[in-house]
């Protein structure tokens, strides 16, 4: 039974991770940004989540309200910093790395230094018996919310315009421009998604990780980890990566303790010396 | 690192800045009333955290030493004091630049203060080769600053804790409580192991058993695989996660149903760290810490220090508090002692090593190495009206930097404790002698 526990452990964490990795990994995949504050976006929105449960008490207006304030951030950030190097790779990450700092200290001034936990939504608090083990609801909950969201954005870019504007835009942004799409609103658009996808898992993952000062770094890196595994750009990798760098950082945990600082990266190199461009990435 | 030692000024030159120095103090000592006052002023250099991580404990501290010193009209022998207060941001080379700069161009007469160890132990060794007086009165707890051997400092007084007190304490109580068989959960640094092999020294020696030691990366997020792991035969868990982790730990340790089975020992009380009490709520309840200190403490001296400090500051103290004012009063009785004379070094330490006095921390006196001997208190987070506390339920009085060993028993064990990694449910190598 206790088999039975440590999955769903990998499990939730891995659909948490796959939360954070997805907004990285569309970003990457339309604009070839490799964004070194989604991290940040996640520190602000477990943050002013947390701000907006104390001061209201609804844990739902908080996961929609602060990821809302989180996309507002990142069209802004995209919009009048990002744009001015457009396919600069180098200026827009130095770029990116110089919000990440900017952000921390500006977290660290408003909230302080004490780490924060999100508590749970009530309905949501308690724990199930499990084959005799008690079991957290809320993780279960996290398991779902994390095939909805999968199934969502799924639906977003195979079934609508604007999903269908996006694969354009991912496999030739100057074609899909001379075809008449909007490309630079579609940028400003799937990078605010990206920013509020990350503020969501900052919000959804309040009550398990929390935020304190360095956890956008430690985000940042699990982000990184899971779309490199599951390959830049594609969403598929981000949920397949996400569940497996979960699980084999649950089990790598108990099986072979001593090396828990590397559970998420051996298999990294592993994966990559087979498939330098990840699980379902393309060269 | 080279010793540049004999890169320094020649002693003329120092004289002739000191001159000048006096000189610039010289119109501020007018100002004042007192005649004696145109001594020139006693400078304590005081390197805390002001911004980072740990800002709040640093705050702490130097609240307390700026409480003392209010309360004696900041003047000791007819020297005015004067704090100058650098910020080391929690970095040690950011701590040593700011020691050379108040030792060299501020000319200050000692250094206190002191929350990171790595800073701490970073600026031992420069105090320790200028002869600058230095008192550590907050968190700094590296074990080896008092105890004879290569980082020794025999200019360094500690009003705070040491490591492995705490840990020694947490081990007594829980063989008292009856429990023989504990499962260890201890962040992966190197004040982690520390911390459990004082912890697995002491429970060994006293006849208990580390059946599981498990250790998380401090960066860890999701505490569920060890929780999950953990050795069910074990009578009790004790840990030891600084910063966020004890506070997720806490509450996966709840929601996986298993702390209603485990006493759970949270040495240094990290976790149930007084700001983390309000968001750990019920989850806290219950859980056992050792610390020198809990502002719950029932005695006159702390009751008037609580009051004060909360009057001042809007926040209850953390232990950074009390030993920040300890430290300040260590200071002042010692220059008190050596006519105000703090420039003698040698006199102005052995003064502050026989230091007496009570504290809200409880009664302080100094041990020859320069580690203060104080209570040790075994604490319960309860609820008290609205608020959730730590209220003292036991305590070991007196309890010295090697308690409950001699320092000839302490050194005759083979290993450090750093050593002691991966084997602490061994207790044949805990014990095993030199």
């Amino acid at each position: 039974m206790i088999w039975v526990i440590h999955t769903l452990n990998g499990v939730s964490f891995g659909m948490l991770l796959f939360l954070l990795a997805a907004g990285l990994s569309l970003i990457y995949g339309l604009m070839k940004i490799l964004n070194l504050t989604h991290g940040s976006y996640y520190l602000i929105g477990a943050y002013a989540g947390s701000t907006i449960v104390a001061k209201t008490g609804s844990f739902a207006l908080a996961a929609v309200a602060a990821p809302l304030l989180v996309a507002g951030l990142g069209a802004i950030m995209e919009r009048f910093f990002l744009r001015r190097f457009h396919l600069d790779e180098l200026p827009q990450t130095l770029l990116t790395f110089g919000f990440l700092f900017i952000f921390a200290d500006l977290c660290l001034w408003i909230w302080g230094g004490d780490p924060v936990l999100l508590p749970k939504p009530v309905p949501l608090a308690s724990s199930i018996s499990i084959g005799g083990s008690s079991y957290p609801l809320y993780r279960l909950f996290l398991i779902a919310i994390g095939l909805v969201i999968a199934a969502a954005l799924w639906g977003l870019q195979e079934h609508t315009r604007i999903g269908a504007m996006l694969r354009a835009g991912v496999d030739d942004a100057e074609i899909a421009r001379a075809m008449g799409i909007d490309v630079s609103l579609l940028f400003t658009l799937v990078f605010s998604l990206g920013a509020f996808l990350a503020a969501l898992g900052g919000v959804l993952g309040g009550p398990i990780i929390g935020a304190s000062p360095g956890a956008d770094f430690e985000v940042m890196l699990l982000a990184f980890v899971v779309v490199i595994v599951g390959g830049l750009g594609s969403l598929r990798g981000a949920l397949v990566g996400g569940l497996l760098i979960g699980l084999l950082d649950n089990f790598g945990k108990v099986f072979f303790p001593e090396f828990a600082l590397f559970t998420i990266f051996v298999p990294m190199a592993i994966i990559l010396s087979f498939r330098p461009t990840g699980l379902f990435g393309r060269a | 690192m080279a010793n540049l030692a004999w890169l320094k000024p020649a002693r003329n030159k120092r004289g002739a800045t000191t001159l000048i120095a006096a000189a610039l103090a010289a119109p501020l000592a007018l100002a004042a009333a007192d005649a004696r006052a145109q001594q020139p002023p006693i400078k304590i250099g005081v390197i805390v955290p002001t911004s980072g991580t740990f800002t709040a404990n640093g705050e702490d501290a130097l609240a307390g030493m700026r409480m003392y010193f209010d309360e004696i009209g900041n003047e000791i022998a007819g020297r005015k004091i004067q704090l100058i207060v650098e910020d080391d941001q929690g970095k040690p080379d950011v701590g040593l630049t700011k020691a050379r700069k108040l030792v060299e161009s501020d000319k200050v007469q000692m250094l206190a203060g002191f929350v990171s160890s790595a800073v701490t132990l970073a600026v031992s060794e420069y105090a320790r080769d200028k002869k600058i007086p230095m008192i550590i009165n907050a968190d700094g707890g590296a074990n080896e600053l008092t105890i004879p051997g290569p980082l020794f400092n025999p200019t360094l007084v500690r009003f705070s804790q040491n490591g492995r007190t705490p840990s020694a304490a947490a081990a007594a109580f829980i063989y008292k409580q009856g429990w023989r068989k504990v499962a260890t959960i201890t962040s992966d640094f190197a004040g982690g192991f520390d911390t459990i092999g004082g912890f697995a020294q002491a429970f060994c020696k006293l006849g208990g058993t580390i059946t599981q030691e498990q250790y998380p990366p401090l960066t860890t997020n999701d505490y569920g695989p060890y929780i999950t792991n953990l050795d069910r035969s074990a009578e009790a868990v004790v840990t030891f996660l600084p910063g966020a982790g004890g506070l997720r730990f806490v509450k996966q340790f709840v929601e996986l149903g298993l702390k209603d089975k485990y006493p759970m020992m949270d040495i240094f009380g990290q976790a149930v760290y007084e700001p983390n009490l309000p968001q750990l709520g019920d989850a806290a309840l219950g859980i056992y810490s050792t610390l020198h200190y809990t502002p719950m403490i029932k005695t006159p001296e702390n009751e008037r220090f609580v009051k004060a400090y909360v009057e001042r500051n809007k926040r209850l103290p953390s232990d950074n508090g009390p030993d920040g004012w300890a430290g300040a009063k260590g200071i002042a009785e010692a220059a008190k002692a050596v006519g105000g004379k703090v420039e003698d070094t040698e006199k102005f330490i052995a003064a502050m090593k026989g230091v007496k006095f009570a504290s809200a921390k409880g009664d302080l006196s100094v041990d020859k190495y320069g580690q203060v001997i104080q209570a040790m208190y075994v604490r319960r987070t309860e609820k008290a009206g609205n608020d959730y506390v730590n209220v003292p339920i036991a305590s070991y009085e007196n309890v010295d930097q090697f308690w409950p060993f001699s320092l000839e028993e302490f050194e005759s064990y083979k290993y450090r404790y750093a050593e002691l990694k991966g084997s602490t449910t061994n207790c044949a190598k805990v014990l095993e002698k030199k």
